[in-house]
């Protein structure tokens, strides 16, 4: 075990004080010269032709600079699946479709031009559920493909497949099954600071976007793509990362508001900044996607787990983003939560007229675990094993590659179960009647990268300079998560200097090296890792070229000692010959040799050797790079095979909760979370991102629903959309983590910033169910569900 | 139309003119250039834009403009102490843990504040009745709550 | 449109001179939901007549009975030495508005002219048997507080009429009330709420009053409710036909919030509890 100077000790983080202070400057705060402010109109059918835009009267509005549409702008695509527009010409497929958009001198005026604009619509069918979209005969949403070929339907043509083993064999060995279709809602990532981007051109046409987005190298990519649709082929996009209001996948994708306020920024030859409302935010940004899934497990009369079938199907909305692809993320947790042969899995997604989903914490995998791990306990009870010893029996062991080819290093998740156990106290149950109970849910999700793109790799730049301090330029973003926190340790650490010398640069494609996005819970681990391979780097560079500077540096500390000092004697000891790069050791930003006499002249402040080095003929300063590529595959999601991630990470969480019966509400007494980390990092923020995970669960679990009608937000606000206050928050919460000390993370540590979310709700739906005997299959688990379900078991009862 | 109205920000007498309709949000984040208000609904749920006046929390989002007029508004530009500290409150949360993004944390140590000032003795029920109001999306708010008592006890050895 | 005039008289007849030259002009209190109304466009009033300069209308004064003008804080209400020993139901309803932001700048009398039907401050006033004093340049009135509620949204206030306080009695020794809320969340409006007052004579009830919320176009006193139980030895029996009565006296709707028949539901439990809270037998 090694004695770290910075790894798992308490810190505060390095942005927390400007923070506190009102200091940080995020987006809403961000002003350039000469802004001006853009606002959009956003379509007022759910599908609709339009057959006319009159914008006459908002052009002559005193204070509006643009108005733009389809029709007097490029066209610029968007989306992986190239099937959305910035500004929509012919036809709206959803509410929230940007029809046109306007700069103005302030965000007033810009707002009454909006209401100013007059469209013209021809109203169409509109589909909002799969099922209906998916009728013979239905309405298409989009009649053609982004190649202009027509389509069939209205199916989404991305295939996400994987069969494994022999499933009729498995279904013969099965004493025991079980099956159930679960769904959850959308849900709304609820950043305090809603989302907006300020985008500026310079006189040379190339383009800076200061953006509230996670991946700012693959927005550079779209940006630059549509500087191309715009006629400016070979102009370059930077974009800058701000402080960001919390982030939670929802900057995951570009999105058009970005596209609209660089189109305006260009046609009117300044800054434009547009920002959301929290109405804006809640109707017309792209939400979690919501989920139907059927699940059928079956065990021997051991409780060994024998098959798993799993279909699922998604409401794709009217364009596609990263929503649609949650079910690669599920295809983990089907093949691979438990030791499993014998699965199949298969994702459908339609289009229909409902917003459009993109990226949410987990991604898919909190979906999927709630149907999962209800079913467990539902196959558990049919097949007679405590829900506890089932789990145990099925779980996951290291070292083991899964059905979709996940190579399985470290594990924990039989500590994860045991701690959970023994924290609530498993072995004794609360009488029925009581109407309190105890329910417990494990998960697996990546912990060392998430290869879903071509490269899951991330660059890291150390400058030093000659004050010792120790730039770094990475691309990876902070959005109050702690991964600046984190890099700062890391770097530290690696390194040998104080943290309070490592200073993090914003993100910023302009001077950082590429990274592919902050999500999939790979922050940490990716910059760490990076950290650590860089700060070897410049370790080595550093000794080598002490070898020659330290003595003389040395010498002049002992020189001056002696001034001071006359009666001093050194000791017995050549430096010249123990100047050797491999007994050099760098600590604090002290050089001094390793196992050598403790005296201070012979400790070396960095600055000074970096100095020496610097300031003479032929002199040399430290910058080092490093690209770091995690052991990680693409999978094929066609097939269901390829292991996603350099290592995974487990985790169970419990939860003791009383139902009042009478009016369905359901009261947490107790919530237990045991996680394999790997390692623990910074324990305040890994704390605090467990803390705000629950929170986020819990909120999944009991309240958040986005309720959508004929293809309309009903709750856009927080009046009735609600997530948990302090108040919901008031129960005591275990947290504790086991370092499995994975060989391919930083310091042994793995991704934690999805698993504590993933789950809470199956979690607290099995504690209901063993307190009152009723199975809710349908997130949230409201009080009147509950009272529903309740009066139907006494009804099968009498 | 615009009018003038003088008010004391953070200890020191303020003048601007300003439009009738615009609440005392836009006046700091607007004129007065004090962006660590911030604005997060607009609505008085989400507590984000909390301001102190005459000693009491309230949402400047939802506080008129023209009824500053002559009171005592702290933001929490007016908490930081000489020489670039930071005052109790923010020291706190700085060190439990119990800021992550940032963007609630203006409005939420305003409210711990507004309460700290009146009752230095909180029972935890009343420190989650007086930051009821305000939303937090990333912490939880376990660590903003043992911030607070932290706050609490310091600021009574203070005394 | 979202601008408008704003206007701060410093006395009543500034403020009805005012109204009469802008007709279209709202009365303003603390404004938690008039200027959200603003802002969501529902309304698009030319101008604002704020009531908070008018030192008349924000006082509190205790005299056997109580005055207590329209402007009062929630907080206000919350912090005043006397109130909650004489009406401490009012205090606890108070104490389950919005949050401490909201409650430092809403008024009791917003509260009441927001008219929404679930009006927390509606139920205790109602339950308490108040009268709401209603002002114009040339007319005083005083009317029940149940009589004040029209519609949701809708109070029986005649154009330029001020609510500029409300007035109630002295209470009887005997007289326990309680206040229950329930909302998907702590900080919401109500799915159902209900306010409950009964005078005891030993084991006989002599005074029953009921006020329901979120479950009727406005703030409900269940007068059928009401009658059952006043004059009555109260039993176990009488408590559950007292929840069936009041489940059958409301008229709740389904909305985004909550569907009829949970609120109904709802409403029928928090009676239960209310009358077993305030004769003191356990709840199980």
């Amino acid at each position: 075990m090694t004695n770290f100077h910075y790894i798992g000790k308490e810190a505060s983080r390095p942005d927390g004080p400007d923070k506190a202070a009102g200091k940080a400057v995020y987006i809403q705060d961000l002003q350039r010269p000469g802004m001006l402010y853009g606002k959009i109109k956003f379509s007022d059918f759910p599908h609709a032709r339009i057959k006319h835009i009159d914008t006459s009267k908002a052009e002559r509005l005193t204070g509006v600079r643009a108005v733009i549409t389809a029709t007097n702008t490029p066209e610029i695509r968007l989306g992986f699946l190239r099937d959305n527009f910035a500004l929509k010409k012919d036809k709206v497929r959803q509410y929230r479709d940007e029809i046109a958009a306007v700069a103005a001198i302030d965000p007033e005026i810009a707002e009454e031009a909006i209401e100013l604009i007059k469209v013209e619509y021809e109203p169409l069918p509109g589909l909002f559920s799969p099922h209906e979209a998916m009728k013979e005969g239905a309405p298409l949403v989009h009649e053609t493909d982004p190649q202009g070929r027509p389509r069939a339907n209205n199916q989404v043509p991305l295939q996400f497949h994987h069969e494994s083993g022999d499933l009729e064999a498995g279904k013969r060995l099965a004493k025991h099954v079980v099956e159930g279709t679960f769904t959850t809602p959308m849900v709304q990532q609820c950043c305090m600071g809603t989302a907006g981007c300020i985008a500026e051109f310079d006189m040379n046409s190339n383009l800076t976007v200061w953006a509230k987005t996670q991946i700012p190298f693959l927005a550079q990519r779209d940006f630059n793509r549509a500087l191309s649709d715009m006629g400016l082929a070979g102009k370059n996009a930077r974009v800058i990362v701000p402080t960001l209001g919390g982030g939670f996948g929802s900057g995951l994708d570009t999105h058009c508001y970005e596209y609209i306020a660089i189109l305006l920024a260009f046609r009117t030859g300044y800054p434009v900044k547009i920002v959301y409302t929290r109405a804006e935010e809640f109707a017309n940004l792209s939400p979690r996607q919501s989920s139907t899934t059927k699940i059928i497990q079956g065990c021997d009369q051991n409780g060994k787990l024998t098959f798993r079938h799993v279909e699922v199907l998604q409401d794709n909305g009217a364009y596609t983003s990263w929503g649609a692809t949650y079910p690669s993320v599920m295809m983990m947790p089907a093949t691979s939560l438990y030791r499993i042969s014998n699965v199949y899995f298969n994702a459908q997604l339609v289009y229909t007229n409902n917003t459009y989903c993109q990226a949410m914490r987990g991604y898919g995998n909190p979906e999927f675990t709630w149907a999962l791990e209800s079913n467990m306990d539902e196959l558990a009870e049919e097949t007679g094993i405590d829900p506890f010893d089932f789990r145990m029996l099925n779980s996951n062991k290291p070292n083991e590659t899964t059905p979709m080819g996940l190579k399985i290093s470290t594990c924990g998740l039989k500590e994860c179960l045991e701690t959970v156990a023994q924290k609530l106290n498993w072995k004794k149950r609360y009488k029925k009647g009581k109407h309190r109970g105890k329910g417990l849910a494990s998960l697996i999700h990546v912990g060392g990268g998430a290869r879903i793109y071509r490269s899951d790799a991330s660059g890291l730049i150390l400058k030093l300079d000659d004050f010792g301090n120790v730039n770094v330029y990475h691309g990876g973003v902070e959005m109050g998560q702690g991964l600046h926190s984190v890099l700062t340790m890391a770097v530290a650490e690696a390194l040998g200097v104080s943290s309070e010398r490592v200073l993090i640069n914003p993100t910023d494609t302009g001077t950082c090296p590429w990274d592919v996005g902050t999500h999939a819970s790979r922050g940490a681990f990716m910059a760490c890792n990076a950290a650590i391979l860089a700060a070897n780097k410049l370790r080595d560079k550093i000794f080598g070229l002490a070898e020659v500077f330290y003595p003389q540096e040395v010498e002049k500390n002992l020189k001056k000692l002696k001034k001071k000092n006359p009666n001093y004697k050194p000791p017995d000891f050549d430096v010249i010959k123990a100047a050797r790069r491999e007994n050099f050791e760098l600590q604090d930003g002290f050089i001094f040799i390793k196992d050598g006499p403790q005296e201070s002249w012979l400790r070396l402040e960095l600055a000074r050797l970096l100095r020496a080095i610097h300031f003479r003929n032929q002199g040399q300063m430290f910058t080092t790079e490093v690209f770091y590529d995690p052991p990680n595959e693409l999978p094929d999601f066609k097939k269901g095979f390829g292991n996603i991630s350099a290592t995974y990470a487990f985790g169970t969480q419990g939860a003791e909760v009383e139902v009042d019966t009478e009016t369905g509400e359901v009261k947490i007494l107790k919530m237990v979370a045991a996680h394999d980390v790997g390692k623990v990092l910074n324990p305040q923020a890994l704390k605090g991102q467990m803390y705000g995970a629950i929170a986020q669960g819990i909120g999944y679990a009991f309240y958040e629903e986005l309720l959508s009608k004929q293809g309309k937000i009903l709750n856009p606000n927080f009046r009735d959309y609600k997530i948990p206050r302090v108040y919901e928050m008031n129960f005591p919460i275990e947290l504790e983590f086991i370092e499995s000390n994975d060989k391919f993370g930083p310091f042994g540590a793995k991704g934690v910033a999805e698993p504590g979310l993933v789950p809470t709700a199956p979690a607290i739906a099995n504690a209901i169910y063993d307190a009152i005997g009723v199975r809710i299959h349908d997130l949230p688990i409201t009080p009147d569900k509950v009272l529903a379900a309740l009066k139907k078991l006494k009804q099968t009862k009498d | 139309m615009k009018k003038e109205i003088s008010f004391t920000l953070n200890g020191s007498e303020v003048t601007v003119t300003i439009d009738e309709h615009l609440c005392l949000i836009d006046i700091l984040r607007g004129p007065l250039g004090q962006t660590g208000t911030n604005e997060g609904c607009r609505e008085g749920e989400c507590g984000a834009c909390t301001v102190i006046v005459d000693g009491q929390a309230v949402n400047s989002c939802l506080y008129p403009a023209f009824e500053v007029e002559g009171k005592n508004v702290i933001t929490i530009e007016g908490l930081q102490e000489p020489n670039n500290k930071l005052s109790v409150f923010q020291q706190a949360f700085v060190d439990h843990g119990a800021i992550q993004c940032g963007f609630c944390t203006p409005g939420m140590i305003m409210s711990a504040k507004a309460l700290l000032d009146t009752n230095q003795n909180p029972t935890e029920d009343e420190i989650r009745d007086a930051l009821l109001g305000n939303l937090c999306r990333c912490t939880g708010y376990v660590q903003i709550v043992e911030a607070v008592k932290q706050a609490a006890v310091q600021l009574k050895n203070k005394k | 449109m979202k601008r408008f005039n704003y206007y701060k008289p410093r006395s009543l007849d500034e403020a009805w001179e005012l109204k009469e030259k802008i007709p279209d002009a709202l009365f303003i209190a603390g404004g938690t939901d008039i200027l959200v109304g603003i802002k969501n466009g529902e309304l698009y009033p030319p101008a604002l007549i704020s009531l908070r300069s008018i030192p008349e209308l924000n006082s509190i004064k205790i005299n056997g009975g109580a005055h207590i003008g329209a402007l009062t804080t929630i907080s206000d209400l919350i912090h005043h030495p006397a109130l909650y020993n004489i009406y401490p139901v009012l205090v606890e309803a108070a104490k389950r508005l919005g949050s401490v932001q909201i409650r430092n700048v809403a008024t009791i009398g917003g509260n009441l002219c927001n008219c929404s039907p679930c009006a927390d401050m509606a139920l205790p006033l109602l339950v308490l048997d108040a009268k709401v004093r209603l002002q114009t340049a040339k007319k005083n009135r005083e009317i029940p507080i149940d009589e004040f509620f029209k519609g949701p949204g809708e109070t029986n206030l005649t154009p330029n009429e001020i609510l500029t306080g409300i007035v109630l009695e002295s209470p009887r020794k005997s007289a326990k009330a309680i206040f229950l809320k329930k909302g998907r969340v702590r900080m919401d409006l109500a799915i159902a709420s209900l306010a409950a007052l009964m005078e005891m004579e030993g084991e006989k009830c002599q005074k029953a009053r009921l006020a329901a919320g979120s479950v009727a176009p406005v703030p409900l006193r269940l007068f059928k409710v009401e009658a059952q139980l006043e004059g009555t030895t109260i039993t176990d029996k009488l408590v559950a036909e007292a929840q069936q009565l009041a489940a059958e006296s409301v008229a709740p709707i389904t909305d985004i919030r909550a569907t009829k028949e949970y609120r109904r539901q709802i409403v029928s439990v928090l009676v239960k509890r209310a009358l077993k809270n305030i004769l003191g037998w356990s709840q199980a």
